[in-house]
């Protein structure tokens, strides 16, 4: 139990310390959460699941109550716990850093992410998905651009819209299992109403495919991350979205599993549509922390293609890739973070030659580029070569639709970097990196590349949690593998 | 029945201690007495009560419980009142006694077991509410609500009575027990017992203040006081909402098929009027009605539901009342000559208390987990879903409407532009609002006790 509310206690604190002491602060609490996950990590056996609240009997209304995690949990919560740390760091020398109220906001972020990954009820599933939603909302809006409501109420009731059907379909559900516990939904009996597991699966695909965003979903996404601060960014696309692409794999499809059949092709073409269009429009960004945010919908549109096979390695590698997003994503937006801070601009054509003045900066964005365009050797080449691989084996038009990401992303990236980075000098002075932004790019490069060289250390991990599902679901799963 | 009697004397023991021109001594006085009330009625099934013979009034579990939230909710429209009554050391009385006489007629409105006490205590609860509201005499928006309540109210009752004679005439009682028992002998398609039904149900219409019998609502907020509108929207929208749904539920039950389309219609009209005109509102009070209208909405999902409706209707009120009655409070403190929600502005970002109190009364209000406000709903919604699935999608397209006139208020109290402007609030009011927050934070937890 102290994994979750752990980040809760000290998330309060955090609200009455000084602002003195608050930095330091925010980075201790979130190490040491990170260091109870640890804990837990080390007494874990990947083929058990272990319950850390486990009421006896049902509740009314069917509330369970039960919280617990498998590999694939403990994975997203110690992705969770380092990210929050990384977070804490990278902002160490900003502004941001100093102000209790978004280091309490962030904690209690971090609370309300843990809940989510070890909840085993859906009712608390539900629970925790919409608490995510208020301590980032009240950061980007004390943190973000001013007059930023417009983007800020797009963002919050496209979320709440989507939330909002995918508690429709809890209480549809409800007519299905006696109770809404995790193991009495996934084996919830929808023998001969597919349709109907389809309608369910929908609900709570709409709240996913909005967070992700799938292709027609986005639209909330740009204006949303280019007005939020840069952690808030962070927090967005690290964390928040992956939550859906957790949603899907541990959630969505072991539930609905018989109305997979409706909805394997619609969303494997959607994100298809997303691969494709999302690196198109980033092509044409100037302003760099849009251009990213499009690549992501790049990136996580081959991710949710993917789990949608719902083949044994294909969500090994959704794993291997969600982990890797998360990482480009924090190195990628602290340093456009970076480029802002300095020069107050982030649009590429008043940029360029920035690597001229800052060599290292140059060196660290370029590494987190190539770690972003997945060369070999990273974790990125793992998750994405397996992901196309296993799209080209369903159907080779999605299969070469995919493979397009590796094309158009060195396009962009690289378009990126270079009309940054290069060219002609058009910027006086560049303050070079400071200690704590060395820490986090040399971070985020070691895990990309020990991933990237020992991609077993995931897989393996998961795999137990992936079969331990297939035989929950009993019968009713055949894995293509 | 003793949680009514003392109710009673302490009201009455008020408006004698209110003479004395102290008014935080009546305040005292009134408070033991509503805690007394709150006790015998908690403890009411452990000791034999000195009107057991009496079977004009009968509470069973859930009743009890309305009651107990009744009389809770009042303690705290009391309590919010002091700060605004105190200064009028002539009218505490008045203004506290009227209060608890109208709690009387909601306990009676809640414990009913006959057509005639049924009358009584709406009565009861409504005539003290005519005069709280036109209470500040030299203000004519008080008189106008004053007035404008008190017509079409005494309306709508003689239509009530008119209801009640036709049900009487139809069945030949004015005992639930034997109006039920005859409708379902075989009543149910008499004419004059579904007219009168029918009127019934139009006046109930008219004191919940859903649509399309809402007009008074705006203009009767506007008109009274904060202590006031905060009774007038958590206990008595209470009270007249439990009489509907365990009338309708127990007594009519045999009737669902022919007022859910009515039911329904209303719901989805109130829901949708209600917070597409709370949008356009500028100030606070006005803004409150038609929230409030269409949480009335939301609560007439109760009607619907034999089985769990007036469950569900209980948690859904503590969220409410809870939400409202802080918001009132907040709005209290921060309200100048007016009640524009321009006073809002940035707020919540420079009072702690305010601004937690207002983003989570505005969250379970807007229905987001895991406050009381979203237990409610979903306890409502979830047992409407298998016999009216596009009604409930309705709600839920209607509740984002609602969540977006939430958001929009919590954004602009908790602008930064706020920094730094502190307001001064009494102890009372901190408490009034701490206490109505963890009703809004832990008032589902009640769900967890069988």
């Amino acid at each position: 139990m102290e994994l979750i509310f752990l980040p809760l206690i000290l998330g309060i604190i955090a609200f009455f310390i000084p602002s003195k002491w608050i930095r330091p602060f925010g980075l201790l609490a979130s190490l040491s959460v990170l260091g109870v996950s640890v804990a837990h990590l080390i007494q874990f056996d990947p083929r058990n699941y272990v319950l850390l609240f486990n009421p006896a009997e049902a509740f009314p209304l069917g509330l369970t109550f039960k919280m617990g995690y498998d590999g694939l949990a403990l994975t997203m919560v110690l992705l969770t716990n380092a990210i929050i740390s990384i977070i804490f760091l990278a902002n160490w020398n900003r502004e941001i850093a100093s102000n209790a109220r978004f280091t309490g906001l962030t904690l209690l972020m971090q609370f309300a992410l843990l809940g989510l990954f070890t909840s085993l009820d859906g009712i608390l599933f539900y629970t925790f998905w919409e608490l995510t939603l208020i301590p980032i909302f009240l950061i980007l809006y004390w943190f973000g651009k001013q007059d930023n409501n417009r983007a800020l109420f797009k963002f919050f009731l496209y979320t709440l819209l989507g939330s909002l059907m995918m508690l429709l379909s809890f209480i549809a559900l409800g007519y299905f299992s006696p109770n809404y516990s995790y193991f009495q939904l996934v084996q919830a009996n929808f023998e001969g109403k597919a349709f109907e597991a389809a309608l369910i699966m929908g609900g709570i695909l709409f709240a996913f495919a909005v967070k992700i965003p799938l292709f027609p979903f986005h639209t909330w996404q740009a204006p949303t991350y280019t007005n939020a601060p840069m952690a808030g960014t962070m927090l967005l696309s690290a964390l928040m979205l992956k939550m859906a692409l957790f949603g899907m794999i541990k959630w969505m499809i072991p539930i609905g599993f018989e109305g997979l059949v409706y909805l394997k092709w619609p969303v494997i073409t959607l994100g298809g549509i997303g691969i494709v269009y999302g690196a198109v429009i980033a092509m044409k960004q100037k302003d760099l922390k849009t251009l990213f945010a499009y690549a992501s919908i790049s990136h996580l549109g081959l991710i949710a293609a993917g789990i949608m096979l719902f083949s044994l390695s294909a969500i090994e590698a959704s794993m291997v890739q969600i982990i890797n997003h998360s990482i480009v994503a924090v190195g990628l937006f602290l340093a456009a973070g970076i480029i802002e801070d300095r020069l107050q601009t982030r649009n590429i054509d008043d940029l360029g030659g920035i690597a001229k003045v800052a060599p290292q900066f140059g060196f660290w964005f370029a590494v987190m580029t190539f770690i972003s365009v997945s060369v070999p050797f990273t974790a990125g080449f793992i998750g994405e070569f397996i992901l196309i691989k296993e799209l080209f084996s369903a159907h080779w038009v999605i299969g070469i639709t995919a493979a397009t990401t590796l094309v158009f992303g060195a396009v962009y990236m690289l378009r990126a970097y270079q009309g940054s980075m290069f060219g002609p000098t058009k910027i006086e002075s560049f303050k070079d990196l400071t200690w704590n932004e060395y820490l986090v790019f040399g971070i985020l490069t070691i895990a990309a590349v020990g991933i990237g060289l020992y991609p077993q250390m995931i897989i393996e991990f998961i795999k137990p949690s992936i079969k331990f599902t297939q035989e929950l679901m009993a019968g009713d799963l055949t894995l293509t593998k | 029945m003793d949680a009514l009697i003392i109710i009673f004397i302490t009201g009455l023991l008020g408006l004698f201690v209110g003479m004395l021109k102290k008014s935080q001594l009546t305040l005292i006085v009134i408070c033991t007495g509503l805690i007394a009330g709150f006790l015998s009625m908690f403890f009411m099934n452990d000791y034999e009560s000195i009107f057991s013979s009496y079977n004009g009034l009968s509470f069973s579990r859930t009743q009890q419980m309305f009651g107990l939230l009744a009389i809770g909710l009042t303690l705290l429209a009391v309590l919010l009142g002091y700060a605004y009554y105190k200064e009028d050391t002539e009218h505490t009385a008045d203004y506290y006694g009227l209060i608890l006489f109208s709690l009387t007629g909601a306990i009676c409105l809640i414990g009913f077991s006959n057509m005639f006490m049924f009358f009584l205590g709406l009565e009861i609860l409504s005539i003290p509410i005519y005069v709280l509201v036109g209470i500040q005499k030299g203000n004519s928006l008080a008189s106008e609500a004053s007035v404008k309540y008190f017509f079409t109210g005494s309306f709508a009752t003689a239509i009530m009575l008119f209801g009640i004679a036709l049900i009487y005439g139809s069945t030949g009682s004015f005992e639930m027990k034997e109006i039920q028992m005859a409708i379902d002998m075989g009543m149910s398609h008499s004419p004059m017992l579904n007219i009168g039904v029918l009127m019934m149900m139009a006046a109930f219409l008219f004191k919940v203040g859903a649509v399309p019998f809402h007009f008074w609502g705006p203009d009767v907020y506007q008109g009274s006081s904060n202590a006031v509108m905060a009774f007038m929207a958590s206990v008595v929208k209470l009270a007249a909402l439990f009489a509907f749904v365990h009338l309708f539920n127990f007594t009519f039950q045999t009737l669902t098929p022919f007022v859910s389309g009515l039911v329904l219609f209303a719901i989805i009209v109130s829901l949708f009027l209600g917070y597409l005109s709370a949008l356009k509102q500028t100030s606070f009070r006005r803004m409150m009605a038609y929230s409030s209208i269409a949480n009335t909405g939301f609560a007439l999902f109760a009607v619907l539901n034999q089985q769990f409706g007036e469950a569900s209707l209980w948690v859904f009120l503590i969220g409410y009342a809870c939400s409202t009655i802080a918001l009132i409070t907040i709005n209290m403190i921060v309200e100048k000559e007016t009640d524009e929600l321009s006073n809002w502005k940035g707020i919540g970002y420079a009072n702690p208390l305010i601004g937690i109190t207002l983003v989570i009364s505005l969250l379970s209000m807007s229905g987001i987990p895991p406050f009381t406000g979203f237990f409610g709903k979903y306890l409502l919604l979830s047992s409407a879903f298998s016999d009216h699935l596009p009604f409930v999608i309705l709600a839920i397209i209607a509740s984002l409407v609602g969540a977006y006139l939430y958001l929009r208020l919590m954004l602009l109290s908790l602008s930064r532009e706020g920094e730094g402007q502190k307001l001064k609030m009494t102890g009372i009011q901190a408490l009034v609002l701490i206490v109505s927050l963890a009703g809004t934070v832990g008032g589902w937890l009640v769900l967890l006790i069988k």
